[in-house]
């Protein structure tokens, strides 16, 4: 039996320190707090949530077993009622993301022609929404779509109107909510985007003979595409996942993917059905984003290569 | 002359979302001070009893001192582990190093429904059934993505000279973060926490799977209030929250700006 020296033994041991410290490093020990949240918070729950949805139904059971099942996702695809659901929740989605990328789009043009004294109170404005709880802003939007709310009162007032135009509680009143509190992701992104472009190039335009719309469309867009693909993927995620809007401004039954997972998980209690609901509904939205991101890349390499 | 007349066109249109953003917010403040129990904007008679009302209410003012409470115990948990996890990124020098950076943000990209509801499950099979402790776990997510980015971005605009100054001083490195490079980074990291917290505060998406009857947040108990009645209280309390909000958004600005907080997603 070899035994070695004591001091021998204590050099291996620092060397074996140093190769783990220089393999994983100082900085591994100070990331280690910050990735076990994440991986205990989001990862690992996210992934038994995978799990729970293929298994059997059962209500009000979160407990995993080895035998799964697609009982969730065929009771899913073979109903017209959940297809349906899901078309609405894409369709709203898609409306609110065309909104927000023209509205964003000429809020951020025109942010960017502000000069910047007055730029951080414009920023401010664009921003509040986002800064209001939830719940705040939907109880605003009550008071102003409502039908004795601030427009109706308005257009009766100046006798456009004889009776009050019913708003409240319709998708147009979930879409209008949706691109109040997502318009300053679209707006931000675009702005960092047209902070880059030189200010020469639309003058240089412009004294060749361009428009002005011509050199919003044909110069200032294409500079501005990655802000714009940055501010929808933002914009279209968080309008597919969005609960609190469409239940309070859509009506007890808006028909959203979401008030159905809610009802799943805090009604019904069928939470692998509900577990399903919500696996479809990230996987829709993330192909979506990812679909749009190729598409763009693919784009982009064209102007590449343009001679 | 069309230049003129588009230009013109351009700015209405400018003007006209502006008021599109702040109306409804400028519209629950108004609200507040209705004298009737029916909404009418802009009000017929002027009072503050709604303020009154709402101040008697105790499913308020409980959910406010649980809001309070769950968004100060988050934020004090998530800003050193947030603070840690942004020196060690800063530091870095391994391939994974964007990786890791994806992985911090996943909290953000995660939608709150889903966060809300995976960890619900994961909680409800450990058999955690404390209101407070469900809502810490939750809301300590919310807040520390924010401090990581706030104290990356002003760590990315530290000099790095600095660093070899000390060292070459003799500070150790734990010495160099401790006293050179926190105290220069300390407003990003106040930002962050601002930020977190009030993110935290007004949080119903995943509040909203972690209250039960006995713990209820402030955000969710003016949502259930919503849902049967429609008087100026709402109204009241939501401009007490504005008010407090307004405070916490003049610091960032001072602090840290606010574009820069948003920019990039």
């Amino acid at each position: 039996m070899t035994a070695y020296p004591a001091q021998a033994m204590g050099s291996e041991r620092q060397r074996t320190a140093g190769r783990i410290s220089r393999a994983f490093g100082a900085s591994a020990i100070l990331t280690m707090p910050a990735c076990i949240v994440i991986a205990a918070g989001i990862v690992l729950p996210l992934a038994y949530m995978l799990i729970l949805s293929v298994q059997t139904p059962d209500p009000g059971e979160a407990t995993l077993s080895t035998d799964f099942t697609a009982t969730s996702y065929l009771k899913f695809f073979s109903s017209p009622f959940y297809w349906n659901v899901l078309l609405k929740t894409i369709w709203v989605s898609s409306v609110t993301t065309a909104v927000c990328a023209f509205l964003g789009l000429t809020l951020a043009v025109s942010i960017w022609l502000t000069p910047p004294r007055w730029r951080g109170l414009c920023v401010l404005a664009v921003i509040s929404p986002l800064l209001v709880s939830i719940v705040t802003r939907a109880f605003g939007w009550m008071v102003v779509l409502g039908d004795y709310g601030l427009i109706n009162n308005v257009l009766i007032h100046l006798g456009i109107i004889a009776t009050p135009i019913h708003m409240m509680f319709t998708n147009f009143a979930i879409v209008i909510g949706l691109v109040h509190v997502f318009l300053p992701l679209m707006t931000l992104p675009i702005l960092t985007s047209l902070d880059r472009v030189d200010r020469n190039i639309p003058e240089a335009a412009s004294s060749l003979g361009a428009g002005a719309l011509t050199i919003g469309v044909k110069i200032l867009l294409p500079m501005v595409s990655p802000g714009l693909v940055s501010g929808i993927t933002m914009v279209f995620s968080l309008s597919m996942s969005s609960y609190i809007l469409p239940a309070l401004m859509g009506g007890a039954d808006s028909g959203m993917m979401t008030t159905l997972i809610y009802q799943q998980f805090v009604v019904t209690f069928n939470w692998q059905f509900g577990a399903a609901l919500v696996a479809v509904l990230l996987a829709t939205s993330l192909s979506a984003v990812a679909l749009l991101i190729f598409e763009t890349t693919r784009r982009t390499r064209k102007w590449m290569v343009r001679p | 002359m069309i230049e003129a007349i588009q230009k013109r066109a351009f700015w209405a249109w400018s003007a006209f979302l502006y008021v599109f953003i702040v109306t409804p917010l400028i519209c629950v403040i108004l609200a507040s001070f209705n004298q009737d129990s029916v909404q009418t904007v802009p009000p017929l008679q002027w009072s503050v009893r709604w303020y009154e009302e709402a101040l008697r209410n105790q499913n308020f003012v409980r959910g406010a001192l649980t809001s309070l409470l769950v968004a100060t115990i988050a934020t004090v948990v998530a800003t050193p582990i947030g603070v840690l996890g942004a020196f060690g990124l800063w530091k870095s020098k391994s391939r994974y190093k964007a990786a890791l950076d994806a992985f911090f943000a996943l909290p953000i990209v995660v939608p709150g429904l889903v966060t809300g509801i995976s960890i619900l499950i994961v909680l409800t099979a450990a058999d955690v059934a404390v209101g407070n402790v469900k809502l810490i776990c939750g809301h300590v997510l919310i807040v520390l993505p924010y401090v990581i980015r706030t104290t990356l971005a002003s760590l990315a605009q530290f000099n790095p000279s600095l660093w070899e100054a000390a060292e070459t001083l003799g500070a150790s490195p734990p010495q160099v973060l401790w006293k050179i490079v926190l105290p220069i980074v300390r407003p990003g990291i106040v930002a962050g926490m601002v930020f977190g917290f009030i993110l935290s505060f007004d949080d119903v998406n995943i509040s909203l799977f972690l209250v039960d009857a006995r713990t209820i947040t402030l955000p969710i108990s003016i949502m259930s209030y919503l849902q049967f009645s429609f008087d100026p209280s709402v109204a009241a309390i939501s401009t007490i929250l504005i008010g407090v909000t307004f405070v916490g958004t003049l610091l960032l600005e001072r602090l840290f700006g606010l574009k820069r907080l948003f920019e990039g997603g």
